[in-house]
């Protein structure tokens, strides 16, 4: 990449701030200022000096970088992966008695609410001849590359907690989220971008910040949301009048003033902090060219649903393409949200044009990373905080719609070295347990880490007198998964 | 002891009062028939139950008494008193297990003897002897450190006798001694005069208070520093927004559309209690009852904005359910630090509060109405007035002129034939037919209709009247609440859903705090004077440790919005409580509060940090220093342009549209524009920017201003690369940066680049540099200095950019405010030290 900031940064390598890799001088600052003393051995390790320096993780990974499709509001598993026939058989019939008081429902309080089907069925598709929605006819091209776990189960049947649980690995707000995680265990491979980066610009989901801050671990392992509306990133340029490398000039004497005081306070902020300008200057070259996707083909604008002439346009179509980006300057962890699952009433009506918005975008990318030899070290998750239940939620004044179900969805993943193809997990006829290969949230995030060469149970934090971990006291690999 | 007998003739709605004079006398006399005993058969069969239907309330029942058996759950009765068949409480004790619902759950079942007991005592119709209390439950959650009153631990005897300036510091110093740990020695005079500055009016002290306080040889310089900034009117401003966080407040009603609301008078309300010195009871009560008080005032009733801070909009007598919970949660969670909100769908699963209880305090909020306080004064009045009798004589010419038009129309109908749009020609027969003079509404309108598309003339006048009606001056108005005099039945929402009617409940409070004191149906002035009580255990606490949070960054509790049994403990109990019982004294003002917590020894330390503390205590919980603080988007904002000399100081009023990127406003569903000021309000501090829920400032999102969608009682303090481009590249800071640069080259027109660069640091930082910061902004200075030699119209370029009146040389300015941007993103100048 051109970049006339580099250029400059170049010029001024005689500070050496810029001069290459990812060492800020706040690192090193911190390295020098916090080298354990002689006597007492090896620092603890909330006095480590952090970085985004990229590392190693604990083995060999098969994954370089996340894409996380996170699914906000939850949506029926039913109506989109896991086909259950029985359900076609017995619709309209009551829950049967042998499953009253083992679901626990959000809404629903009849104790027999009525069997629903999908509306809209499901076909066979790829050579496997696995089962998918008609809602899907974009995906069902892909299908046979996703690996799917059907019976991933949650505690949380409440939104933000739920997606508290899902990405933070506990329910209430406070703890790193996943990509925090990624990039304290493996440093940033970017120089030039942030190496956690969420797009939401469909929804707001409940838990809000707190599935994107990096809590106790250092604030340079937060995730960066680019704006949903408008330009994702502003004030990428210099004010009128100021030339890059004038800019330059005041990064240089922001961050040689700031390491002075770090020297002086000791406080991991300032160090934190000095990283954040040197990235926002490389930034500064780097995001336009990021965001700007009028280099691309046509066919890559189609494959996605991209419209040529409104490429600025806020869609998860868009954002999909911003990740392939993204992934390809080596941003490590990468999120897009995508609302509107939670269809407790109406779903007829409601989830169709849920699904047309997924669709094209989550197949488009999957190809596209494909194509370019990306999905390899790419690992792609897709997912909400809970699915749906097989019975109808019914409603006073309106349509029905589905309940939320903790107790068994359906996630999938491909890339980065998980086993095409793979159908971990069943669940019971009718869609509401798991009766083979029960899989805990917590299992999930134990495996992402797994596939980046993360050992869960040892990528751990001291904070406030005892390790913390993303899987708390839990997780288990899915070997199975694996490849 | 008291016997009863199983007697066929005393089932039905037999009312236990009846019942009891028989039992006593039939005991004598019945001896052969089949005895049950209440103490020895049926308690111990309930106590079996009441872990959980107990105050713990699963599924909305408890059978701890008699009237809650026959109150039944959340979706109906459980016993038919007489009727043991039709009981479901039967049912669900004799299910099959493998239903997974048969109870007790999860445990043994009864023996049949006891099943056949309990039917025995349901066809009895539940007799329950007067001298049987209701179960003892003894829920062990209720010891619950925070549900106890609070304590009154004298502060304890420390070794270290002349470090504590304040009893808060014996705690405090009392742990660092029990750990071996000494505090940090005193912060120097000018890191202290910047922190006060900017904790009490979240401004920065100009550089002659510096030197004035420096100098102070005064004794009590600190605390008379004190005393004149708690009687800034900025004070106010600075803890009114960090209420107002907790109130949730914005000018926008949120959801889908998020209009504007008219609330600012609540905001100003906040800031002039806290000016005014309030007390920590009547700040509570004016916002959670104004309206109730008996000698109410348009002022008082404003306060009560705090319940429609919320999201949602709302029509006066239209009341929806969901800004009902709204301001039950926000109750919950920013008086009594509970996450009552989960109590909303089921019991809470931590914390001892039932579903019920929830809706008992919904109950206080059912019964107001949502309602506008008009505001204006006689003169806005006038005018508003006389706008609409201008209007209404435009309106008055026109009609006359309607009437020459349909006179002639009814003369010469071939003059419709220009008419393009569709109509429908039976109407316009009929009222052709008609005289002009005598037309309906419904065919006037049909009729203004056409003549705006057949005369120019016509449709001129009409568009100047619809201008001009838009131009209506606005009667200032605010929303408030209002009590309803016959307020309506509150039910439980079954698992929160409004439309799921359960049992009827009556406004209450958690069984877990103090007992309201009321005889009559409590009100919301009931619930009022229950928060601000002084023995409540909660509300106290919570206020008291949310101030402290924003003096040291994290509060005695961690977590600031929960102290139920999932919350953090306090680091520091006794001081915690000695905190919450000052609040509580009577006629004890807030600013008290406040300068009792900047005047300790604790708060006055260094905040350097300590590596030889990083083991013992790496959050600083123990304060063995201060903390050094990210400064607020707001005092970011309000920091820069206090340096840059162009703040606008005016405390009150409507919110203000400073500079906003283009097309921020665009794809909302509202229609709203960000017409920016260009007068003085666009400097206004950065708690006036109009702040719309959906579509928050990007300068103020990016550091972290909370969304509003919910009560905020902490913020998130994050550190992104964008806010690195925001204060490096955003139009705000680009103004501060060159206005700062043209004060500074104005105030030191004959001066020498270094004078110019410590003036700079000096303003911004209340500090002279070290000598190799005053090496590195030299340097910059030259290297831009030698930049702009090329193209010294670049300097023209900054200038324009901006609209200040500028009165140095543009190339000048382009020099200099590379050192001012420099400062103004510096870590210190966003930190509080």
């Amino acid at each position: 990449m051109n970049c006339p900031f580099e250029a400059a940064q170049r010029e001024e390598s005689r500070r050496t701030f810029f001069a290459h890799s990812g060492i800020g001088l706040g690192s090193l600052a911190m390295a020098t200022l916090w080298d354990p003393p002689a006597t007492t051995g090896q620092a603890p390790r909330s006095v480590t000096p952090e970085s985004l320096q990229p590392r190693q993780g604990h083995f060999p990974a098969t994954a370089k970088n996340v894409i996380y499709l996170f699914m906000v509001g939850g949506p029926s598993h039913l109506d989109l992966f896991d086909y259950k026939p029985q359900l076609e058989r017995y619709a309209g019939q009551p829950m049967p008695d042998s499953y009253i008081g083992k679901v626990k429902f959000e809404q629903i309080r009849d104790s027999h609410p009525l069997l629903m089907p999908s509306p809209w069925g499901f076909s066979r598709a790829g050579e496997t001849g696995r089962y998918i929605s008609n809602l899907l006819p974009e995906t069902r091209k892909i299908l046979d590359e996703l690996s799917f776990i059907h019976t991933v189960s949650t505690e949380e049947s409440v939104h933000p907690h739920a997606q508290l649980l899902l990405l933070t690995g506990h329910r209430t707000a406070g703890r790193p989220s996943l990509g925090s995680w990624a990039l304290y265990g493996l440093g940033s491979e970017s120089e030039n971008l942030p190496g956690f980066i969420v797009l939401s610009s469909t929804v707001v989901p409940q838990a809000h910040d707190g599935i994107l801050t990096s809590g106790f671990l250092s604030s340079i392992y937060h995730g960066v949301q680019l704006r949903g509306s408008g330009p994702p990133i502003l004030d990428l340029n210099p004010p009128p009048g100021i030339t890059p490398q004038e800019n330059s000039y005041v990064v240089n004497a922001i961050n040689e003033l700031n390491a002075a005081s770090l020297a002086s306070k000791g406080d991991p902020e300032i160090a934190a902090r000095i990283s954040a300008y040197e990235l926002a200057f490389r930034m500064q070259g780097s995001a336009p060219e990021l965001v700007d996707l009028s280099d691309e083909s046509q066919h890559t604008l189609d494959l996605y649903g991209v419209d040529r002439h409104q490429l600025d346009r806020p869609s998860f179509a868009r954002e999909c393409l911003l990740a392939r980006r993204m992934v390809e300057r080596g941003v490590r962890f990468v999120q897009v949200n995508l609302g509107d699952w939670d269809h407790h009433g109406s779903i007829e009506k409601g989830f169709p044009p849920a699904c047309d918005q997924l669709d094209r975008p989550m197949a488009g990318l999957v190809q596209d990373l494909r194509q370019r030899g990306l999905l390899d070290d790419t690992l792609v998750i897709w997912g909400g905080e809970f699915g749906r239940t097989p019975v109808a939620q019914p409603q006073k004044t309106a349509p029905v719609g589905r309940d939320h179900l903790i107790e068994s969805f359906t996630m999938w993943m491909v890339g980065g070295g998980v086993k095409p193809g793979v159908d971990l997990g069943v669940t019971d006829e009718l869609g509401f347990h798991a009766v083979e290969d029960p899989h805990h949230a917590h299992d999930v995030q134990a495996t992402i880490l797994h596939l980046l060469g993360l050992d869960h149970t040892k990528l751990t934090y001291r904070y406030q007198g005892r390790d913390f971990r993303l899987t708390d006291v839990y997780g288990n690999v899915m070997q199975k998964l694996l490849s | 002891m008291s016997y009863f007998l199983y007697t066929a003739g005393l089932v039905g709605g037999t009312l236990w009062a009846a019942i009891t004079p028989l039992t006593a006398t039939a005991v004598e006399t019945a001896e052969h028939q089949p005895q049950l005993k209440f103490s020895t058969h049926i308690r111990p069969i309930l106590s079996r139950c009441v872990g959980c239907h107990g105050s713990a309330e699963q599924g909305g029942l408890r059978l701890d008494s008699r009237e809650a058996i026959l109150r039944g759950s959340s979706s109906g009765p459980v016993v038919v008193a007489g009727d043991a068949k039709q009981s479901s409480l039967i049912k669900m004790i004799t299910i099959g297990s493998q239903s997974g619902l048969r109870m007790p759950l999860g445990q043994n079942p009864l023996t049949a003897e006891q099943i056949d007991l309990f039917r025995i005592w349901i066809n009895n119709g539940l007799p329950w002897p007067t001298d049987e209390p209701p179960l003892a439950v003894t829920d062990p959650r209720l010891n619950h450190w925070s549900f106890q009153p609070l304590g009154h631990a004298p502060p304890p005897a420390v070794n270290q006798r002349d470090w504590p300036r304040t009893p808060i510091d014996h705690y405090i110093l009392a742990k660092h001694e029990a750990l071996s740990l000494a505090p940090s020695p005193e912060a120097n005079r000018t890191t202290i005069i910047r922190r006060l500055t900017l904790d009490l009016t979240g401004l920065p002290p100009s550089p002659e208070q510096v030197a004035r306080f420096i100098d102070d040889p005064a004794p009590d310089a600190y605390e008379r520093l004190v005393d004149r900034l708690l009687a800034s009117p900025h004070f106010g401003e600075r803890w009114g927004r960090h209420w107002l966080d907790a109130a949730r407040y914005a000018d926008s009603d949120g959801y889908e559309t998020d209009g504007p609301r008219p609330i600012w008078k609540y905001r100003d309300w906040v800031v002039c209690a806290l000016n005014s010195n309030t007390t920590y009871h009547d700040f509570i009560l004016q916002q959670v009852a104004g309206d109730l008080l008996p000698e109410t005032t348009a002022h008082l009733k404003t306060a009560t904005g705090f319940a429609r801070c919320g999201k949602g909009g709302s029509t006066p007598g239209k009341r929806l359910p969901i800004t009902l919970i709204d301001r039950t949660n926000t109750i919950g969670r920013v008086f009594l630090g509970l996450t009552i909100g989960c109590a909303q769908c089921h019991s809470h699963k931590f914390d001892p509060i039932s579903q019920r209880e929830y809706y008992e305090l919904f109950a206080f909020f059912n019964s107001s109405d949502d309602q506008y306080l008009e505001f204006a004064t006689p003169q806005e009045k006038d005018a508003h007035n006389n706008h609409k009798a201008e209007t209404a004589t435009l309106q008055k010419d026109l009609d006359q002129y309607e009437l020459v038009l349909a006179t002639q129309l009814n003369k010469d109908p071939m003059l419709l034939n220009s008419l393009q749009q569709p109509y429908d020609r039976t109407i316009l027969k009929e009222i052709l037919a008609l005289s002009p003079d005598k037309l309906e509404g419904s065919q006037k309108a049909f009729m203004r209709e056409r003549f705006r598309e057949i005369d120019e003339e016509y449709r001129a006048r009409h568009e100047q009247i619809e201008s001009h009606k838009a131009a209506t001056p606005v009667l200032t108005k605010t929303l408030i609440l209002r009590e309803l005099p016959d307020p309506p039945d509150t039910h439980i929402f079954i698992r929160g859903v409004p439309e799921q009617k359960g049992p009827l409940v009556e406004p209450n409070v958690p069984a877990c705090l103090p007992p309201l004191k009321t005889t009559s149906r409590a009100n919301r002035l009931d619930l009022a004077k229950w928060l601000c009580a002084p023995d409540h255990p909660l509300t106290a606490r919570v206020m008291a440790n949310r101030i402290w949070q924003q003096y040291f960054g994290t509060g005695l509790v961690e977590t600031a919005d929960d102290f139920g049994l999932n919350g953090a403990r306090p680091s520091h109990p006794d001081l915690l409580d000695w905190l919450a019982g000052k609040l509580v004294q009577n006629g004890y003002g807030i600013k008290s509060f406040h300068r009792l917590i900047v005047t300790s020894a604790t708060y006055r330390q260094k905040s350097e940090y300590r590596p030889e503390l990083q083991e013992t205590d790496p959050q600083n919980r123990l304060l063995a220093r201060q903390s050094r603080l990210r400064l607020e988007a707001e005092i970011i904002r309000d920091q820069g342009l206090a340096v840059a000399n162009l703040l606008n100081p005016r405390l009150e009023g409507p919110s203000a549209f400073p500079y906003q990127v283009d097309g921020i406003m665009s794809g909302r569903a509202d229609r709203s524009t960000w017409k920016m000021d260009t007068g003085p309000a666009r400097f206004r501090r950065g708690m006036y920017v109009h702040s719309w829920r959906l579509t928050p400032h990007p300068v103020m999102r990016a550091f972290d201003l909370p969304d509003a969608a919910e009560a905020c009682t902490r913020r998130l303090r994050s550190n992104t690369p964008i806010q690195a481009l925001t204060l490096l590249n955003d139009h705000w800071f680009t103004e501060f940066a060159v206005a700062l640069a043209d004060r500074t080259l104005r105030e030191n027109a004959n001066q020498s680049d270094t004078q110019k660069i410590e003036h700079m640091f000096h303003v911004c930082l209340a500090r002279p540099p070290t000598p190799s910061e005053l090496h590195v902004l030299q340097r910059l200075v030259r290297q831009q200095h030698d930049s702009l030699e090329e193209s010294p119209e670049r300097g023209n370029q900054l200038v324009q950019a901006i609209s200040l009146p500028i009165t140095s040389p543009p190339v000048q300015i382009a020099i200099w405010s590379a050192v001012s941007r420099t400062l103004l993103n510096l870590d210190e100048f966003i930190t509080r030290e």
